[in-house]
């Protein structure tokens, strides 16, 4: 633990480290639990590569150096290959942390990663109550859009905006990624309309996700997380299903990373 | 070599070479103390380590892996030397691979059948179940000759003792009084399903000697409910975590060790009565009120904090009861997590997610 005195008074910076199956976020918080910065890189094949960087951009942004940060925690698939953390902590608790924090009235957390997906239940103090995880594959995932997006050679941003425009949903029957990208194939060469495909791409991401909403229930405010939540495509489906809007930051993607800076926070005063 | 120190497979070609007979006895529910009093090592097939290759030719995808592991040690050969088997009537899956076995394959050495009253509370299911051990008693004297009434007896009372023994175990991890990991707690336990009476007391003995009064109470307490702890990493995992295993509601443990003695002078009624009084089960037809209410009476006897329901992908038995007993245990305020596990394939990152989130949550 590190205490970074300056001018006299006594400052703390905490970090959260994400590390998810795609991508790599930082974020650099002060005593106030105010974000002083923050980064998004590719983890790409090396971790600790891909750590190093987005903690060098975001200490650049905040004009901090490592040796200032008091406490850091790390999140995501990769936490347990960073060395220097202070302490490890699931993206499930980061995730309910931070939707708590932004949106104190949320109670159901979807979180829509690159690889997996989660539906959490917190509590009014952002504490979990109960969770459920997508299965082994890759369906209902940032990575199946990423895949499908590709198929049709178009940017992510515009994949979900080009969902909205469709005249209607023509329903893809396979949740594998591999035979869902085949039948996507079989369909654009019958001239079906792009958008009625990418509608019902999104459909079959959101009816995945329903299922795990349904398993914890739909409780309070809504708040969703991940990546994902920036496709305009998969939350007006959802929002559709839950019948309410959805509390979405404007860097959803950063969430987990944010927990764990909130939760740096906590753990370093409990500790002192 | 003592045989605390034996492989499995050599501690039974070591009982073959003293006359012992060597049964391959699939899950779950046997009348071990039968066999023993016939002279039989019941050795249990549960999730050998073998890789499936043959094994895939026979059966569907969404068989689970306990059969699929079972099929392929006999497919691989590795079953050769042992002189019989036994298939209790647990699940379609098991009673399937019976018949591919048996009428398909043919297993060239003899073959039993167990079968167990599936309403276990009607009237006639006593009357049943003794038949069936009489059956089965019958078509093992005439391959092993006759049975010695008094061998029986002996056998049963070896019997009380290990289920007194095992019960020891287990009142003694619920109060943290014993000083051994979850995967050792579990690996002793597991000795059971192999070892003669004759090496398995001493054994249970000699480890509640060793290891009892100094355990961790600190500890995280949790129940573990489903088929068996497999994979076996997610008890290392839990030692990580600073969990303890308080009690479970296995397949492999409580749900068979827990043996209740009788006092009653027939031998066969003597084994239908602890039978029908073990902690209730999927594979019995247990009905799910009373395992709602064994798992509740687990939970406050021990302080758990949470349930974890470690359940072998596509095990029909389990999987019906799964949602009833998260959903009343919920309502109830006890945190669960339900696991869909593919036997000896490691734990994933995602299962290890899993696992330390629910353990972060309850703490």
């Amino acid at each position: 633990m590190r205490l970074w005195r300056f001018k006299g008074l006594s400052m703390t910076y905490f970090a959260g480290i994400d590390i998810g199956s795609l991508t790599t976020e930082v974020v650099i918080l002060d005593s106030n639990a105010d974000m002083l910065s923050y980064s998004i890189n590719l983890t790409g094949a090396d971790c600790n590569e891909a750590v190093d960087q987005a903690l060098g951009q975001a200490l650049s942004r905040a004009g901090l150096s490592r040796d200032q940060l008091s406490f850091i925690v790390a999140t995501g698939y990769g936490r347990v290959t960073i060395p220097f953390s202070d302490k490890k902590i699931t993206e499930i608790s980061c995730h309910g942390t931070s939707a708590h924090h932004l949106f104190p009235d949320t109670e159901t957390v979807i979180d829509i990663g690159g690889q997996d997906s989660k539906v959490i239940r917190i509590d009014k103090e952002g504490k979990v109550l109960d969770f459920t995880m997508n299965d082994k594959c890759a369906a209902g995932t940032g990575r199946f859009l990423e895949v499908m997006a590709g198929a049709f050679r178009v940017s992510l941003e515009d994949f979900g905006q080009l969902s909205l425009k469709a005249e209607r949903e023509i329903p893809i029957s396979s949740v594998c990624t591999v035979f869902a990208e085949s039948e996507v194939i079989s369909l654009i060469a019958q001239n079906q309309a792009r958008e009625d495909i990418i509608r019902g791409l999104h459909s079959s991401v959101v009816n995945r996700i329903w299922n795990m909403v349904q398993t914890v229930g739909v409780h309070g405010a809504v708040t969703m997380s991940g990546g994902v939540a920036k496709n305009r495509g998969v939350v007006v489906l959802m929002e559709e299903k839950l019948g309410k809007p959805i509390h979405i930051h404007t860097e959803p993607q950063i969430m987990g990373a944010l927990g764990a800076a909130l939760l740096a926070k906590r753990h370093f005063l409990q500790e002192k | 070599m003592t045989k605390t120190q034996m492989t499995r497979k050599d501690y039974l070609l070591d009982q073959k070479q003293k006359g012992r007979h060597i049964f391959g006895v699939f899950p779950a529910q046997y009348p071990k103390e039968l066999l023993w009093a016939m002279n039989v090592v019941p050795a249990e097939i549960w999730d050998p380590p073998v890789e499936i290759t043959a094994a895939n030719a026979h059966l569907q995808p969404y068989i689970c892996s306990v059969v699929r592991f079972g099929l392929e040690l006999v497919l691989e050969g590795k079953c050769d030397f042992l002189d019989g088997f036994l298939f209790p009537h647990t699940c379609d899956s098991i009673q399937n691979m019976a018949s591919v076995i048996h009428d398909y394959i043919g297993a060239n050495k003899p073959c039993y059948f167990f079968y167990h009253p599936k309403n276990p509370h009607g009237k006639a299911a006593r009357e049943y179940y003794v038949l069936e051990l009489k059956n089965l008693m019958r078509s093992l004297e005439k391959q092993l000759g006759p049975l010695n009434p008094d061998a029986l007896k002996q056998r049963i009372q070896q019997g009380h003792k290990i289920s007194s023994l095992f019960g020891e175990f287990y009142d003694l991890r619920a109060k943290g009084e014993l000083d051994v990991g979850n995967g050792e707690f579990y690996e002793q336990i597991r000795r059971g399903e192999y070892l003669f009476p004759d090496d398995l007391i001493p054994e249970l003995e000699g480890f509640l000697a060793r290891n009892k009064g100094k355990g961790e109470k600190r500890l995280m307490p949790v129940i573990l409910s489903g088929v068996l702890p497999n994979p076996p990493e997610i008890l290392t995992l839990f030692d990580e975590l600073g969990v303890r295993v308080s009690h479970d509601d296995l397949l492999i443990g409580s749900r068979r060790l827990l043996v209740p003695p009788s006092n009653l002078k027939d031998p066969f009624k003597q084994l239908a009565e602890s039978y029908f009084s073990m902690p209730p089960c999927s594979t019995k037809g247990a009905p799910i009120v009373k395992r709602r209410e064994y798992l509740l009476s687990l939970i406050k006897a021990t302080g758990a904090k949470g349930v974890i329901f470690n359940v072998v992908k596509f095990c029909e038995p389990e999987w019906f009861d799964v949602p009833n007993l998260t959903d009343e245990l919920k309502k109830r305020g006890t945190p669960t997590l339900v696991l869909d596990t593919e036997l000896n394939q490691g734990l994933s990152g995602q299962m290890k997610t899993r696992v330390e989130a629910f353990v972060e949550m309850i703490s």
